[in-house]
């Protein structure tokens, strides 16, 4: 089975310290529909007196907290409907899980 | 001087550990760039850039040297330094002032250990890196376990923009993945000539693994390539390039080419390199100006940026004494300047006229008449202005950030071999000391020898020799000596007549002074209480100057006593027999009784070492550290070093930076400052007690 090949496009961006990084990709369907998202790790994070090691948004923008946080250098996590289907140290290394994670499922 | 735009300008430096080609490739720059008509060689001792007769006989580099070349509509200033962790200073000062650096990497050993310290010096700096991987054609070489120490010792994200075509003396070019291609060099001239060619087949699959690679690391700082890759599934070379750029200047990775200098191939694609992914002038963010007294060094401050028209801002960072007078090398960060012109010296506060400005090609000189921001160029003329300093125009006196000098760690004493010497080596090492800021002069005051402070005995061999070279004084070295010091710990009130008769007028004074202790530091504090008149004002300055004196010689070991306070509480006089001098020589005796029994102790020279050293040698330093009486303050993990910091008396740390090399087979480095004085240990104040008797 061929691995599909999704539209993928800028999700949200953290515009702090004046730099702009994209924090996630939305990967789409032919017919627009958002199905995977890789997402940016982020952390060490202080929120109310706790500090996380690591974390990331959900679809709603909500800090979902990540434990055991992941190993150094996975950097991202792929998304297939809510479900974690992988880690990668890139955005596109990611991508490719996401692809590749929907095309064996 | 600049006619060449800003952003067609390149400064770099080209660095690495010891015999790992610096000098051979920037030969061959040369060479390629039309600079040279022939290629000098190290060990013909014929280089462009080695020029110094110590250089050129030892075979190695010693002081860094600017050339400037000319490549694809580009001028490249380029600064080769020294490997030896001697002559780190140049290291240090050259990354200061560059926007970008050469790291060249031994395709047999990988990364050495004075590649992890200038590598760490020039994180130092931020400076923006590429990594040359060389000597591809010697037996054992192999890039790819090169490319592992890369990550293994400098902990690193290293991003390969090329492979090797064959290897050891089959090594005969390379794979550009940046633009999928094979460049392979022709036999004969030089290796100036060189073709592209198709990919070897036996190499396709590892050069797609790694051209994905490349993709997945160089897009992930620019979302437009990212987009434009999701788009077609590839990028355009020229964003691929932008990628490239910008993740070289941020420091998200570290690109990797490779070649073999020596054998003349992967220069000119390194050239190329430098172009494409080195910043000019102004794609860096500016030099940052120094924080003022009291600031934190994290707080954000102004960036100078380069624009030729905006006031001058110039840092000045090396000088050189030759037969035409002092050459002081500027890298000019803003502003236009020419001869004639006056500036401000912000660093010393005064003013400097700059004479003839000149563009160096190693040890020759070509004159300008003005220089502008993004330029290096080195000024005739500047009488007060050391390594360091900032130059700027009036209107807009900026002290830029300053440089950072490594504290020197060995000590000889030097004196001539003939007295009619003495005038002729004082003032050639005041020169030599004004070039160096990494080498320390000083009169010892117990001893009256001149001690010359260094970064290790190869540093200071070369300085010896050059002193007898240039300035024609041969000179003895003898061992050094710790300044130690005196002082008391507890109080004592101390009386003493001093009278003496015999015959003519004679001399009467009495003293009475209370000896305190007062905190390290605390210097020497008098205080005079007298009442009544018993010792009449005008000797009273004679009574602070005799115990003033006196403490230049301590009465333990002769070393100068410290941190005490005298108060004159009490004395007598005569209307005839007293004097000044009487007062004076009668407080210099209370001074030396007195001090005897306010328990008096030696002090010595406690040093704040901060050693950087790999994880898998820290047990051995800090239980070395112990073994010298050190005491250790803090353990700090940076990436896959870790930083020890330590009281060590100075005593214990002559010949430690021989003693760390063998311990940590090279790869840990150290500084130290004065940090304060303590008191010795009992049977160490015997033994100098001992020695001084």
């Amino acid at each position: 089975m061929p691995t599909p090949r999704l539209h993928w496009m800028r999700g949200r961006r953290d515009e702090e310290g004046g730099e702009a990084r994209t924090l996630e990709w939305i990967g789409c369907d032919d017919a627009g529909a958002a199905i995977a998202r890789v997402v940016r790790l982020q952390g060490p994070l202080h929120t109310n007196w706790r500090l996380y090691q690591a974390v990331a948004l959900d679809t709603e923008a909500r800090v979902v907290q990540l434990r055991p946080p992941p190993p150094a250098g996975a950097d991202w996590l792929a998304y297939i409907g809510g479900q974690v289907v992988g880690r990668a140290a890139l955005p596109l290394q990611a991508v490719r899980t996401a692809e590749a994670a929907l095309g064996a499922g | 001087m600049s006619e060449t735009p800003l952003e067609k300008i390149r400064n770099i430096g080209i660095t690495a550990h010891i015999d790992a080609g610096k000098t051979t490739t920037t030969e061959r720059i040369l060479y390629y760039t039309g600079v040279s008509h022939k290629i000098g060689e190290v060990h013909d001792g014929n280089t462009t850039t080695d020029y110094m007769e110590q250089e050129r006989e030892r075979g190695i580099t010693i002081t860094s040297a600017a050339v400037t070349c000319e490549w694809k509509d580009h001028r490249i200033n380029i600064i080769d330094t020294p490997g030896h962790i001697d002559f780190n200073i140049e290291v240090n000062r050259s990354l200061r002032v560059l926007d970008g650096a050469v790291f060249i990497i031994e395709g047999v050993a990988g990364v050495q250990p004075q590649s992890e310290t200038n590598w760490r010096l020039a994180d130092r700096y931020n400076v923006p890196r590429l990594i040359f991987i060389n000597k591809l054609d010697r037996t054992g070489a192999d890039f790819y376990r090169a490319f592992d120490t890369l990550k293994e010792k400098l902990d690193i994200v290293a991003l390969p923009l090329q492979l090797p075509i064959g290897s050891e003396d089959q090594f005969v070019g390379i794979i550009d993945l940046v633009e999928m291609k094979a460049i392979i060099w022709e036999g004969g001239e030089l290796g100036a000539k060189y073709h592209d060619a198709p990919i070897p087949a036996d190499l396709a699959e590892k050069a797609k693994e790694y051209r994905q690679t490349l993709l997945d690391t160089a897009l992930s700082v620019d979302d437009a390539a990212m987009e434009e890759y999701f788009e077609s599934g590839d990028v355009a070379v020229e964003t691929l390039k932008r990628c490239i750029k910008a993740g070289t200047i941020s420091g998200a990775f570290r690109p990797v080419l490779c070649g073999t200098a020596f054998k003349n191939k992967g220069v000119q694609p390194l050239l190329d390199a430098v172009l494409d992914y080195l910043p000019s002038p102004v794609d860096i963010p500016g030099i940052k100006i120094a924080a003022e007294e009291g600031e934190d060094e994290h707080t954000e401050r102004r960036r100078i940026k380069a624009d030729p028209n905006a006031p001058f801002a110039g840092l000045a960072f090396k000088i050189i004494n030759d037969k035409y007078g002092t050459l002081t090398f500027v890298r000019v960060y803003a502003g236009t300047l020419r001869s004639g012109d006056t500036v401000l010296n912000t660093t010393r506060d005064h003013k400097e006229r700059i004479g003839r400005m000149f563009q160096m090609h190693a040890d020759k000189r070509a004159e300008i008449k003005e220089v502008s921001a993004g330029d290096i160029a080195a000024f005739v003329g500047l009488k007060d202005t050391m390594t360091g300093d900032t130059l700027a125009a009036a209107s807009d006196p900026v002290v830029l950030e300053r440089m950072a000098f490594p504290v020197p760690v060995i000590d000889i004493s030097v004196e001539p071999r003939t007295k009619e010497s003495v005038e002729k080596m004082t003032i050639g090492l005041q020169k030599l000391a004004g070039e160096d800021p990494s080498l320390r002069l000083r009169t010892d005051q117990e001893s009256g020898q001149t001690i010359l402070s260094g970064m290790g005995e190869l540093h200071l061999e070369i300085i010896i020799d050059r002193l007898k070279r240039e300035y024609g004084v041969e000179a003895n070295i003898g061992a050094p000596q710790v300044a130690y010091r005196e002082t008391i710990t507890r109080p004592h009130t101390e009386l003493y007549t001093h009278k003496k008769q015999s015959g003519g007028s004679g001399q009467y004074a009495e003293v009475k002074v209370v000896f305190e202790p007062m905190e390290r530091n605390g210097g020497i504090v008098f205080e005079n209480k007298v009442v009544g008149g018993a010792v009449p004002r005008e000797y009273i300055p004679a009574v602070e100057k005799g115990i003033r004196v006196q403490a230049e010689t301590g009465v333990l070991a002769g070393f100068p006593t410290v941190d005490f306070k005298y108060t004159l509480v009490d004395g007598k006089y005569h209307d005839v027999d007293s004097s000044a001098l009487a007062f004076e020589i009668a407080a210099k005796a209370c001074f030396r009784e007195g001090m005897k029994k306010a328990s008096p102790i030696i002090l010595e020279p406690i040093m704040d070492v901060e050693i950087t050293t790999p994880q898998d040698h820290v047990g051995d330093v800090v239980g070395d550290i112990n073994r010298r009486r050190g005491m250790i303050q803090n353990q700090e993990s940076s990436s896959s070093t870790i930083i020890v910091r330590a009281h060590v008396p100075l005593k214990e740390m002559f010949g430690y930076i021989s003693d760390l090399r063998s311990m940590t087979k090279g790869r840990a480095s150290f500084t130290m400052q004065f940090h304060h004085y303590d008191p010795v240990p009992r049977n160490i104040a015997d033994e100098i007690m001992a020695k001084s008797a």
